[in-house]
């Protein structure tokens, strides 16, 4: 690795929106107040399976209140999230339904001058359902003599039938999975099972729509495309695109819940259409616990190995309970194979997927869409293994990964790619020192055990590749130099708290050496913007900051064939340094004394010699989605009184090549380490099988999340960094975000069996089932 | 709903003399709100209790402590008082949900709520404590609490009676020790999944008296008399205490809900009655 100078890059620096999110100044979809605005109100279905019969809005209307159900709005079924390419997406969507199958599905929406009269209203609407049976398990619902959800819905252009309640499958084969196992000396098989986890996003999904004057609406809201959500107004509604113009705002936090155009983004635009005035609406948080949750996973994996533990064959087999919408888990299937196959080399492989349609909550992405689940198998069935083969799992793990210069398609199998930095050994042996991997000692009694339990995983930066997928993935930009030597940069990329936008700043700030303090990030909406897919699969820095970087490298030409002019040298003579006293840009021609300007001064005087604005427009596909590998290392203490489970300690790794702000980049992993050890030990929703509703009634009192109390302290935490520079990023960088979590889960369970010799295959691991299987443990011996 | 927001106490008992519909109490409003917004309650008249500050109170007197109904969770948590006379109390309300829910929480609230997994009812079961009432005819009632509690947010609170106060008795025995341990699903923030409180009168391993709350193990916060009957006169020794866990693991009555099944709790009594009891008696063996 070369030694660079950087001054923004690598740097701890205060982000630019922290001060006002810390003083509350921040400005949020909830915190909007347009004159004239009405509040509006959702009226849910209270039954998971039903078909609404009669409504009468007559009485909530003479209170003054402005009514829409099913049959004033679009009669259009659409698919909410569309960052898969037209002919691969499932449609199954309606703004309103008559045919609610899920509780809590939208069948109805009031807006009135308050949120008191809206709520009023609400309870004034009288509908009569006749319910329809229910299906609340998927392996349930795939029996021919189940009811049927959906006769059919659309893919792509074309209506499909729907059987056996299957909503997408997938097969992928590659090379002879019969032959493979019987070439392998060693077959490992067993099931795993993941939890049904709320996003618990803090803010509840909101939205604002103003209609105005010329017949166009102006929207405001929860997302993190504000590109998608315009276009799929523009089609909902017939509304040409430039009429259409969704202003970003905002987001407190997704996790993957806004990829799609949330439901009730089109609900606020119908009843700000009809009432003709703008209209608000914000979930409560009942409301939005049955509006997303992540996907749930039944997993069966086969692994085959020779004896010195070369993989030789694999077999998956997924189920996924979508519950009652298809949010595109046709490209979660063939992410959750890809997650699979470019972990570890398998000559011969088999996946085969099914997701299938419940009377539940639907599912929806969630930090690492598919990955969590398949690491969760994949690095406890590696474990199995070792133990099997009389191997240290890191020696097993190290043979097989997928690394340097290997084919890889997380993104699913049309998105392949070339591996082109990797930390992957660097990780594992380092990890292993700084927690004690070798020393680790196994301790069968007393009340508190110990066990150390370790992971690996990764996430593409992206999904981008040199042939055009499934889905789409592409960022573009604008870069203006002002005339005093500062820049603003517009960009359509959602920042969804982790500080995206603010490494997009130091991006530019490096290009142009110009002070952080001079990059502006410029509020903007999708008519101000050229087209950003999403952020969304950890592409923020290394595909929209790819993007930005190159449209700040063309403004930087421009700023030196002007500089040329003044300097009277070629621009390719010119070189560029910050001047941190100047706060300044400084271009100069290298030896010559004299030949030197600031940045601002080359803008000002193109700007007196009317020579034009310095400034740049452009798009970017990275043809690549680099894996931002990681490994985690978690020591946890058993009770085995209570069996109660504490993580006490980790040592997180990450390849991320180079890290862009050291301290928000450690606070990814902190991030992931308590959603992965939550979603590991607690995270869980369950459903009354009579009424079809969340135990939890929506409230955060019995969703339990863990606190600080449960989590190890900071100072316990280890993190590290690999010495890799992705070549095809941003001044070497990569994405970071989902894969801190992906390992979390295999991690911990690998370590409670290490403290207490007891595998657990389903998560969360409660504190009864480690109770229950140290009694049957201690039946048995 | 009507709401109402009286200024002195009388008012309020006639507000629930009243007879005007169904009528609820509401004081820091932690279990009454989201019971309404979940639709559990539907109550024609809500009663706010806010503003009777006179009944905000943490009093010291020769024989006992006393705290008005309305005084806060959090009021109890940074007691002295309770801390001297009554830390088991106090320590069951520095657990007690999250610093939001303790300043606005009271503990006439969470007595008459009646949830067999309310926080304050197993150390004042295990205090002996007593509640004072009053009614619309200004009837005044001294209910021991472990007579208090008739159902899942049941009490013998008569349609227009309050908890009016809580009287805590001091002890006067040297000997006396207590202990307290919530096991939730989380260290805070959590409903619990089952809490002990322990009041022993032991001296050289000899347990002259023993007083055992227990919540979340039954229809209501409960005493557990049968093992307090196994422990009373008794020394205390690892076969007593084996003994007692069974017997307890029998005594309560818990049931499967969204925090735990009924065999977890059942086996966390017994658990969590030798862990106390070790707490207690942890000098004494030495």
């Amino acid at each position: 690795m070369t030694k660079t100078h950087y001054h923004a890059i690598g740097k701890k620096t205060v982000r630019k929106d922290g001060l006002a999110k810390v003083t509350g100044q921040e400005i949020y979809t909830s915190d909007l107040f347009l004159p004239r605005m009405l509040h509006g109100r959702v009226l849910r279905s209270p039954y998971p399976h039903a078909r609404v019969k009669k409504i009468d809005t007559r009485s909530a209307e003479a209170l003054g209140a402005v009514c829409i159900t099913f049959k004033e709005v679009p009669d259009i079924t659409y698919a909410e999230r569309i960052v898969t390419i037209p002919q691969k997406t499932f449609k199954d969507r309606h703004v309103l339904t008559d045919h609610p199958r899920h509780v809590g599905e939208a069948v109805a929406a009031v807006a009135a001058e308050t949120a008191e009269l809206a709520e009023k209203a609400l309870g004034l609407i009288r509908v009569e359902y006749e319910r329809l049976p229910a299906l609340f398990d998927a392996v349930e619902a795939m029996k021919p003599e189940s009811i049927a959800l959906y006769e059919t819905i659309f893919f792509g252009q074309e209506e499909l039938r729907v059987s056996n309640n299957v909503a997408a499958t997938r097969e992928i084969i590659e090379g002879d999975i019969e032959k493979g196992f019987l070439e392998s000396e060693i077959i490992v098989e067993e099931e795993f099972r993941t939890g049904r986890v709320y996003h618990a996003q803090m803010e509840t999904k909101s939205v604002v729509c103003q209609p105005e004057a010329d017949g166009g609406i102006t929207v405001w809201t929860t997302t993190q495309t504000i590109h998608n959500v315009r276009q799929l107004l523009g089609e909902i509604f017939k509304i040409p695109l430039n009429k259409v113009n969704v202003k970003k705002i905002s987001v407190g936090g997704a996790f993957g819940s806004s990829i799609q155009m949330n439901s009730v983004v089109p609900i606020g635009v119908a009843l700000a259409l009809k009432a003709r005035r703008p209209v608000k609406i914000v979930l409560t948080r009942e409301e939005d616990m049955v509006d997303h949750c992540k996907y749930p996973s039944y997993i069966r994996l086969k692994l085959g190995a020779k004896k010195d533990g070369k993989l030789m064959a694999g077999h998956m087999r997924v189920i996924v309970d979508i519950g009652a919408h298809n949010t595109q888990a046709y490209p979660l299937l063939g992410c959750m194979a890809g997650w699979w196959v470019s972990l570890y080399r398998l000559p011969h492989l088999k996946f085969e997927g099914k997701a299938v349609y419940t009377n539940k909550v639907p599912a929806c992405a969630m930090q690492g869409f598919g990955n969590p689940q398949v690491t969760f198998a994949v690095e406890s069935l590696m474990e199995i293994l070792a133990e099997i083969l009389g191997m240290d799992s890191i020696d097993l793990r190290l043979k097989n990964y997928v690394g340097l210069g290997e084919t890889f398609w997380g993104q699913g199998p049309t998105v392949r790619s070339i591996i082109q930095s990797c930390g992957v050994e660097e990780m594992l042996l380092k990890g292993a020192e700084l927690s004690g991997w070798k020393e680790r000692k196994k301790t069968l009694e007393g009340t508190i055990r110990r066990g150390l339990g370790m992971a690996r995983g990764f996430h593409t930066s992206g999904a981008g590749a040199p042939m055009p997928g499934e889905v789409i993935d592409y960022s573009g930009s604008i870069v203006k130099i002002n005339e005093d030597g500062s820049v603003d940069f517009m960009t359509a990329l959602m920042d969804l708290g982790g500080g995206t936008l603010d490494a997009l700043a130091k991006i530019v700030a490096e290009e142009l050496k110009v002070p952080l303090e001079k990059v502006g990030i410029s509020s903007v909406d999708t008519r101000t913007t050229v087209y950003d897919v999403c952020t969304h699969a950890t592409r923020g820095i290394y595909c929209g900051g790819g993007a930005l970087h190159k449209v700040t490298a063309q403004a930087k030409s421009k700023l030196l064939e002007f500089a040329s002019r003044i300097l009277q040298a070629p621009p390719h003579a010119l070189k560029i340094e910050i001047d941190e006293e100047a706060g300044q840009g400084m271009i100069y021609v290298e030896g010559v004394p004299g030949k030197r300007i600031s940045v601002g001064e080359v803008a000002k005087t193109a700007q007196i010699n009317n020579w034009g604005t310095i400034a740049a427009v452009d798009s970017l596909r990275q043809v690549n989605c680099p894996p931002t590998f990681n490994a985690q290392f978690i020591e946890v203490e058993v009770n085995t009184e209570t069996g109660v489970i504490r993580p006490v300690r980790a040592v997180l790794c990450s390849d991320a090549g180079q890290v862009i702000n050291p301290d928000l980049a450690e606070g990814q992993l902190y991030g992931g380490l308590y959603r992965g050890l939550g979603y590991a030990l607690l995270e869980d929703t369950d459903y009354d099988k009579e009424t079809g509703e969340l135990k939890n009634r929506g409230l955060f009192t019995d969703f339990k999340m863990l606190t600080a109390e449960e989590i190890p302290r900071l100072e316990d935490i280890q993190t590290y960094f690999t010495h890799t520079r992705e070549p095809t990023g941003p001044f070497g960088a990569k994405g970071i975000g989902e894969a801190a979590l992906n390992p979390t889960a295999a991690a911990v369970v690998n370590a409670i069996y290490d403290a207490i010799g007891i595998r657990f295959t389903k998560i969360p691991v409660t504190p009864e089932m480690v109770l229950k299987a140290l009694n049957e443990k201690r039946n048995q011996g | 709903m009507e709401y109402y927001r009286p200024q002195h106490l009388k008012r309020v008992l006639q507000l629930l003399g009243g007879g005007k519909g169904k009528a609820k109490l509401i004081a820091g409003g932690t279990n009454v709100i989201p019971d309404l917004r979940g639709k559990t309650i539907q109550p024609d008249a809500l009663i706010d209790l806010s503003h009777l500050k006179s009944l905000s109170y943490i009093k010291e007197g020769n024989k006992s402590i006393r705290l008005g109904a309305l005084t806060t969770i959090a009021q109890m948590a940074s007691s002295k008082v309770i801390k001297n006379y009554a830390p088991i109390l106090s320590e069951a309300a520095q657990q007690l949900g999250n610093p939001l829910v303790r300043n606005r929480a009271t503990i006439g609230g969470n007595l008459s709520d009646a949830s067999p997994a309310a926080d304050t009812a197993p150390p004042l079961l295990a205090l002996d404590a007593r509640i004072i009432t009053e009614n619309a005819t200004n009837n005044k009632k001294a209910i021991p609490i472990d007579q208090f509690f008739k159902g899942p947010n049941q009490t013998v609170l008569k349609r227009d009676e309050m908890i009016k106060e809580i009287i805590v008795p001091k002890w006067t025995s040297p000997h006396i020790k207590t202990a307290y341990i919530k096991l939730g699903l989380r260290n805070s923030m959590s409903i619990s999944v089952i809490s002990m409180a322990l009041w022993i009168d032991v001296e050289e391993m000899f347990c002259k008296q023993i007083r055992i709350g227990l919540g979340a193990v039954a229809p209501t916060p409960i005493r557990a008399l049968k093992t307090e009957e196994m422990v009373t006169g008794k020394e205390i020794t690892p076969d007593l205490i084996e003994a007692c866990g069974s017997e307890l693991k029998k005594e309560v009555r818990p049931i499967t809900d969204i925090r735990a099944s009924a065999e977890y709790r059942r086996e966390m009594a017994s658990v969590l009655f030798k862990r106390l009891i070790e707490r207690v008696t942890f000098e004494q063996r030495e």
